[in-house]
């Protein structure tokens, strides 16, 4: 298992769990971000910046830190 | 007699909800604030066949959880307004994530309308949908659209009015049985125990929130423990708590009502917004085009609105001759030709300046956010904003701060976090703005001769500065239980149509008139009374004068207490554009009255007419300008005697912290009201005055003694 953080650009990654308190895990699952949905990490912004996943079909910005909290399967 | 029909909008922030009422309404539109918050209210009515259709623009939600300020305006909205039909809005191009939204509005017991917009980018990406199946699994009529094309408007009105005559609604059971046995238990338990909710709230809502125990309010012990059991019951069985079961057994439903009705073939096109971001969020190239960007809107909002300003001003004078001539012939009193030229054309003028310059900005506005820019731009700006406790958004409207305060703060409209918007708003003064400028270039043109720009830079950085203090003090003693994530959408590019653009500016301008305009304009006629009582007195005995007496004791320690200076900071309050004519007034007592000229109608026009030539002329000069190819002649000239006789009355440390006092202080009554009427609040608008008034008073103390 990784960290959404460490996944590679344009790598593809299914979610396992989501290590957030809850009213924020929860905020997560509603957007779709549930375990067993495949990600796409498209890119990575400079200086420590928020990264761009994308999952069904669209596409959201996190933080570093949040991304840190999803823990992933890497398929690369 | 028309019969009267409520439609509620809902979906997703960015699915085009606002361009499709737009489309509906045209600019019949109306905005406002929902009552207590930041959020903004977008309400319409139409008159369609023999009905009166009453559109309100729910904000742009995710879910119906009852989490965010939005997502409880809009389930308040839902149980107590209780509107005849919902208006569905989704994404075509992305309908899991919002058939989500729509599986929770089936269960207030309101007739559903859906609507699948953008369906023109739908077709172009190869989505095809069956509109019978789809129908049937929502238990509601789904028809597509395009706000964008014009496309299927007809048939929603149509739509709406067959729902609302039809009166009958129909209950979609989704859940897997298991689950659906569950909620009629619940049921079942809520008429043993307090049979009262069933009157209160639609049922399957009421079940569902009863399992999630979000609905606590009032309940029964009684009913609470008997829940409390079946939540550990579930939990037992399905091995993870209700809330998450819910969502994903919510998820389940959306993905299996996907697979059965949407099919995507593949199309030989590039995904346009990928490759998008690949130039606009480039490591290395993205934050440079993203400045270069920032400067070309600072550019088109401010030089492409001066030239209409003038024209205004021009329209006003003119107007204000008139005027003059028509008291005249009445024999008016000197008292009242003064009151209606200086206080009431003087107010409507100083109203009317904004109005360019906000036009322009919400067109830019319009097209950053319609387009799908400004998401880019918070991801860009978002790890350098972080560190203040502000996201990406907010690097947009403090900078355009720079140019004027009061667009500014109508630019934080884009920011969704009422938190970041607060703090942003009470930030935004402390960036100086050109009027201020014409105060600081007068004054060290008189007392820094050689130190010009450094004198100028190291004011704007002492704002930087103190907007950042102030910032970090907030996050920490107010702000500091509501640490909010940033999770944040970027939707595709596409490309706002022309009309909705220019809808919207002039929607939002008309509003600003309505409820800014008349605040200021009518504060302002307080000051001229309070400046010009009694009326024909000395300049040093006049109200202003005594009042300016008595307060200038607390600028004593600033280095400038006397009531001259006050009395010039009084008239800095209404806007810094009149200070240096206010200082001239009371220092040198040059009145700054122009030569009387008369005009009669034709010839009056004629002005107008010319000025309006002049103004476009020079728009296209500007325009050149920004682009280096042609030099603007500056002005100079003005307040010839003033420059001597302030020289005399300050010294350059005292001149310094008065320029430091008047960077920091409320920036003018504009911005003020702005501030009242987007964060919609008088709270707040005090808040900003008192940071304003104790930051300048603290900072320029500090700058004069260390100085002095």
């Amino acid at each position: 298992m990784k960290r959404l953080l460490d996944v590679k650009e344009g790598c593809k990654a299914v979610v396992k769990d989501v290590d957030m308190d809850e009213a924020l895990k929860l905020k997560l699952f509603e957007l779709g971000i549930l375990p067993g949905t495949e990600l796409e990490l498209i890119q990575v912004a400079p200086f420590g910046g928020p990264i761009k996943i994308k999952l069904h079909d669209y596409c959201l910005a996190l933080r570093r830190t949040e991304a840190y909290k999803i823990l992933v399967e890497e398929k690369c | 007699m028309l019969k009267e029909i409520k439609v509620a909008l809902i979906g997703n922030p960015n699915v085009g909800k606002t361009a499709l009422l737009n489309e509906i309404a045209g600019t019949d539109l109306k905005v406002g604030n929902w009552p207590g918050v930041t959020i903004e209210k977008k309400e319409a009515a139409i008159t369609y066949k023999d009905y009166i259709i009453r559109f309100v623009d729910l904000p742009g939600i995710y879910s119906l959880r009852n989490q965010t300020a939005e997502e409880k305006i809009t389930v308040d909205y839902l149980l107590n307004e209780k509107p005849d039909v919902i208006l569905n809005i989704l994404d075509s191009t992305n309908l899991k994530r919002n058939l989500y939204l729509t599986t929770q509005l089936l269960e207030f017991e309101i007739p559903i309308v859906v609507v699948l917009n953008i369906w023109d980018e739908a077709v172009e990406k190869g989505i095809s949908v069956d509109f019978k199946k789809l129908e049937n699994l929502l238990c509601s009529p789904v028809i597509p659209a395009s706000a964008k094309k014009r496309l299927g408007i007809n048939e929603i009105l149509d739509k709406i009015i067959q729902v609302y005559e039809n009166k009958k609604f129909v209950q979609c059971e989704h859940f897997e049985v298991e689950f659906e046995k569950h909620l009629k238990e619940i049921l079942k338990l809520v008429e043993i125990y307090q049979p009262v909710l069933l009157n209160l709230y639609p049922k399957r809502y009421l079940a569902v929130s009863l399992l999630e125990g979000s609905l606590k309010d009032n309940l029964s012990d009684a009913l609470w423990q008997e829940l409390e059991k079946l939540r550990e019951k579930i939990k037992s069985i399905y091995g993870k708590d209700v809330k998450t079961l819910i969502i994903e057994e919510r998820y389940g439903i959306v993905l299996s009502i996907y697979k059965q009705t949407v099919k995507k073939e593949p199309v030989n096109t590039v995904e346009g917004s990928l490759f998008l971001d690949k130039i606009f969020l480039h490591k290395y190239f993205g934050i440079p085009i993203f400045l270069f960007l920032v400067w070309l809107s600072f550019e088109i909002t401010f030089k492409l609105s001066s030239p209409y300003v003038d024209f205004l001003n021009k329209v006003l004078e003119v107007v204000g001759i008139w005027a003059l001539q028509i008291l005249e012939s009445l024999n008016a009193s000197e008292l009242i030709k003064s009151f209606v030229a200086d206080a009431v054309i003087g107010g409507v003028g100083f109203v009317i300046t904004f109005v360019p310059v906000l036009f322009v900005l919400y067109i830019v506005i319009s097209f950053l956010e319609g387009s799908g820019y400004i998401s880019r731009a918070a991801f860009l700006m978002d790890r350098f904003m972080s560190s203040f406790g502000l996201s990406g958004k907010s690097f947009i409207p403090l900078l355009l701060g720079f140019g004027c305060n009061v667009p500014a703060v109508y630019a934080t409209r884009t920011i969704e976090s009422q938190k970041e918007k607060i703090l942003t708003t009470l930030m935004i003064p402390f960036m100086s703005c050109g009027a201020r400028l014409t105060v600081f270039a007068f004054f060290v043109s008189v007392f820094f001769e050689n130190q010009k720009g450094l004198v100028i830079f190291s004011l704007y950085l002492i704002g930087i500065l103190v907007a950042v203090i102030v910032a970090m003090l907030l996050n920490k003693f107010y702000f500091k239980t509501k640490s909010e994530v940033f999770i944040l959408e970027l939707p595709p590019y596409r490309m706002p149509t022309l009309k909705y653009i220019l809808n919207n500016a002039w929607v939002r301008v008309k509003s600003f008139i309505v409820e800014a305009g008349t605040f200021i304009f009518a504060t302002s006629i307080i000051v001229w009374f309070l400046t010009n009582i009694p009326f024909g007195a000395k300049k040093d005995e006049s109200l202003l004068a005594k009042v300016s007496q008595k307060v200038s004791v607390i600028f004593e320690p600033l280095g400038f207490g006397t009531w001259q200076a006050t009395a010039s900071l009084f008239s800095g309050f209404v806007a810094k554009e009149v200070v240096l004519s206010t200082m001239s007034n009371i220092y040198v007592g040059e009145e700054l009255k122009e030569e009387k000229k008369s005009l009669s109608f034709q010839e009056g026009l004629n002005e107008i007419f010319s000025s309006f030539i002049d103004a476009n002329v020079s728009l296209f000069k500007d325009l050149a300008s920004t682009f280096g190819l042609v030099k603007t002649e500056k002005e100079e000239g003005e307040f010839k005697g003033l420059g001597s006789v302030l020289k005399e009355s300050f010294t350059p440390a005292q001149a310094y912290s008065f320029l430091v006092f008047l960077l920091l202080y409320t920036p003018c009554l504009a911005t003020v009201f702005a501030i009242k009427q987007e964060l919609n609040s008088y709270r707040w608008m005090f808040v900003s005055i008192l940071i304003n008034f104790t930051s300048a008073w603290i900072v320029s103390f500090l700058v004069y003694t260390l100085i002095r």
